[in-house]
C-alpha cells in the first residue's frame, strides 16, 4: 500500500517477474509444441521454436474418432452434471439462505463433507454399485459421480449469493401479488445471474477436469478427454505433439470460462469463507 | 420472514435425498465392506464379515506408516511452498501496480488446467531426453546430478510432484490472501506509517496478524484438496519407482483396482475419509459453523 520507495518496487518487480516466468515457461512449451512437426519433437537437444509451424496435430485430433468421441463424452457429462447441480442446487440454497430451519446447521456439514470428501473414497462403491445394477457402459455412473461433487458446490456456493439480496426484495414481490415461488423466478434468479453464471462455470470446471471418476467409471464409449488422454501418455511411444494439441483443447474451454467469473473464484473456492 | 417447515422442505428436499443417496449409501457400502474379507481375485474364499480384521492388518502393517509419512510429505510441502510463493505474489499484487489485474489473470491460468494435463506438462518438460528443463539443467553444469531420469529417482519424485502440485495450486493460495488482504482496513497501516514503521514492521505487526484468519483458510483447504492428490501422481509416476511416489489416495486405488482386494482398500478408503473429516470439522469451525459467512 505504501510501498513507494525504489528498493520495495524492485522487489516486487523481480517477484512478479519470477511468478510470470515461471507460470509462463510450461504453458508456451506445450503450446509450442503443439504445432511442431514430428522431427522437432524428437530433436537433442529439445528445440523452443521449430523451423516449421504445423496444424497437423490439431488435424490428426479432430481427425482421429476416438478422441471425437471423448470430446463429446466430456461436454456431455459436464453439461448434465452441472444442470443436475443447478435445478437441485438452486432451491435448495434458496432455501438455506432464507429460512432458519432447525437442521440446516447439520444439512450445511454434510454438504460441506460432501465436498471435501476424497474421490478415492467414493469411486469404489460407485463401481461397484453400478456394476451390481449393469450401467457400467452408460453415462449415467459418471453423470451421477460428478453431481457427487457439483450439487454441494452449486447449494453452497449459490447459498451466499442469495444471503447478499436483501429480504425487502421478495417481500416487496409477494405483497404485489407474487407467490414465493414466483418471486424467485421473476425477481430473485434475475438478481443472482452474475451468481447463477459463476457458479455453473465452477459446476463445469469441477467435472471438465475430474479425472478419477472417469478413469474408473466410463467404458470404452463413455470415456472422456481426460481419460483418452492418460491412456495416450501411458503407451510405450508418446505421441507428444498430437497429446499437446489435446492438452491444449482440454485447457482452453475453461481457461476461458475460468477469467470471465475470476472475481468469483475465491469464493465459489473457499466455499464461502470470504466474500 | 419464517415459512413453514412444510415448504421448506419441499425446497431443500430434491438436493438432500440426491445427496444422501449419492454420499451416504455409498458411504455405508464402504463401512460393511472394510469389514469384510472381499478379494475379487479369490473368489473361492467368497465374501465373509471378518470383523476389524482389514483395520488390524492397516494398521499393523509398516507400508501404511510408510504411505502416511510419503502422504504427509507431499501434504507439507505442497501447502508450505504455495503459502510462501502465494503469500510474496500477493503481496506484490497488492501494491496495485500498473496492470495488476492482467498480471494477476495470467498468474490464474494453472488453476483452471486439468489436473491430469498439469501432470503431463510437468512430464514432458522434465523427460530426460526431450524435455527442456533437463537439458537447460545440464547445460548450466547440473549434469551429474541427472545421469539417470529424474522421476525414477525415488528421492526426487516427491519433491517433483510438489513443485507441480504448487504450480498450479499457488494461484488460489494467492488468491485467497489477495482477498483477504484487500479486506484489511487502511487505518492501522495510515497509523504506522506516521509513526515511522517501516515496510517489514509494518508487514509483521499489522498484514500478518490480520492475515491470519485467510491463510488459515488456505492451510486447510489446499491440505483437504492435496490429501486427495491422485491424477499427477498416476501420470507422472505410477506410484513410482516401486511405491516411492505412492500416497494414501493412490494405495488404496492400487488395492482395489490393481490387487481386487475390495475389503482392503475399503479399510484404507475410511483412514483417508476420517482425516478429510478432521479437516472438515476444523475448517467448519473456522467460517463459524457455515452460518455467517458472507
Amino acid at each position: 500500500m505504501y510501498r513507494k520507495n525504489l528498493f520495495g518496487k524492485i522487489i516486487i518487480f523481480i517477484i512478479i517477474f519470477l511468478a510470470l516466468f515461471l507460470t509462463l515457461v510450461p504453458l508456451a512449451w506445450i503450446t509450442l509444441s503443439s504445432f511442431k512437426v514430428e522431427a522437432d519433437q524428437f530433436s537433442i537437444p529439445p528445440k523452443w521454436f521449430p523451423e516449421r509451424l504445423t496444424l497437423d496435430n490439431y488435424v490428426t485430433f479432430f481427425s482421429n474418432a476416438e478422441l471425437l468421441k471423448s470430446l463429446f463424452n466430456s461436454v456431455i457429462t459436464t453439461v448434465l452434471s452441472t444442470f443436475i447441480a443447478l435445478l437441485l442446487g438452486v432451491p435448495a440454497a434458496y432455501a438455506l439462505a432464507r429460512f432458519d430451519w432447525k437442521h440446516s446447521n447439520k444439512i450445511s456439514f454434510m454438504i460441506l463433507l460432501a465436498r471435501m470428501t476424497p474421490p478415492i473414497v467414493m469411486v469404489l462403491p460407485f463401481f461397484m454399485i453400478a456394476r451390481y445394477l449393469n450401467i457400467s457402459n452408460t453415462y449415467i455412473p459418471i453423470i451421477v459421480a460428478l453431481s457427487f461433487f457439483s450439487v454441494p458446490f452449486a447449494v453452497w456456493m449459490m447459498r451466499g449469493f442469495f444471503q447478499e439480496i436483501p429480504n425487502s426484495i421478495e417481500e416487496a414481490a409477494m405483497i404485489d401479488g407474487c407467490t414465493r415461488l414466483q418471486a424467485l423466478k421473476k425477481v430473485i434468479l434475475p438478481l443472482s445471474m452474475p451468481g447463477l453464471a459463476a457458479t455453473s462455470i465452477l459446476c463445469a470446471l469441477i467435472s471438465w477436469n475430474e479425472f478419477l471418476f472417469a478413469l474408473v467409471l466410463t467404458g470404452k464409449d463413455t470415456r472422456t478427454l481426460p481419460v483418452l488422454v492418460n491412456m495416450f501418455v501411458s503407451e510405450r511411444n508418446i505421441e507428444w505433439g498430437v497429446m499437446s494439441a489435446s492438452a491444449i483443447i482440454i485447457v482452453l474451454p475453461m481457461v476461458i470460462f475460468g477469467l470471465l467469473v475470476q472475481n468469483d473464484l475465491v469464493r465459489g473456492l473457499t466455499m464461502g469463507s470470504s466474500k | 420472514m419464517k415459512l413453514k417447515e412444510k415448504r421448506v422442505l419441499s425446497y431443500i428436499l430434491p438436493a438432500l435425498i440426491f445427496i444422501i443417496i449419492i454420499f451416504l449409501i455409498p458411504l455405508v457400502y464402504t463401512i460393511i465392506t472394510s469389514f469384510m474379507r472381499w478379494n475379487m481375485l479369490r473368489p473361492d474364499l467368497g465374501i465373509k464379515p471378518i470383523g476389524f480384521r482389514n483395520y488390524i492388518k492397516l494398521f499393523s502393517d509398516s507400508f501404511t506408516y510408510a504411505t502416511l509419512f510419503r502422504t504427509l510429505y507431499f501434504v507439507v510441502g505442497s501447502v508450505v511452498l504455495e503459502l510462501i510463493c502465494g503469500l510474496c505474489i500477493a503481496l506484490a499484487l497488492d501494491s496495485e501496480f500498473k496492470g495488476w489485474k492482467i498480471v494477476q489473470s495470467i498468474l490464474l491460468i494453472p488453476f483452471m488446467i486439468a489436473p491430469i494435463v498439469v501432470g503431463f506438462v510437468w512430464k514432458f518438460i522434465l523427460n530426460s531426453d526431450y524435455g527442456p528443463v533437463i537439458h537447460f539443467l545440464r547445460e548450466i553444469g547440473f549434469g551429474s546430478f541427472l545421469t539417470e531420469p529424474l522421476l525414477s529417482n525415488p528421492n526426487a519424485v516427491i519433491p517433483i510432484l510438489i513443485i507441480a502440485d504448487a504450480w498450479q495450486y499457488t494461484p488460489f493460495v494467492t488468491l485467497v490472501l489477495l482477498a483477504g488482504m484487500k479486506a484489511i482496513p487502511r487505518e492501522p497501516y495510515e497509523a504506522a506509517f506516521v509513526d515511522g514503521a517501516n515496510a517489514t514492521q509494518r508487514f509483521f505487526s499489522i498484514t500478518l496478524p490480520l492475515l491470519k484468519p485467510s491463510i488459515l483458510v488456505a492451510i486447510v483447504i489446499r491440505t483437504l484438496t492435496s490429501l486427495r492428490v491422485f491424477d499427477i501422481v498416476f501420470i507422472m509416476t505410477g506410484g513410482g519407482p516401486g511405491t516411492a511416489s505412492e500416497t494414501l489416495a493412490f494405495y488404496g486405488y492400487r488395492v482395489a483396482f490393481d490387487q481386487y482386494n475390495i475389503g482392503f482398500s475399503s479399510a484404507i478408503n475410511m483412514l483417508t475419509f476420517g482425516i478429510a473429516i478432521i479437516f472438515t470439522i476444523f475448517y467448519m469451525k473456522i467460517i463459524g459453523g457455515g452460518k455467517k459467512h458472507v
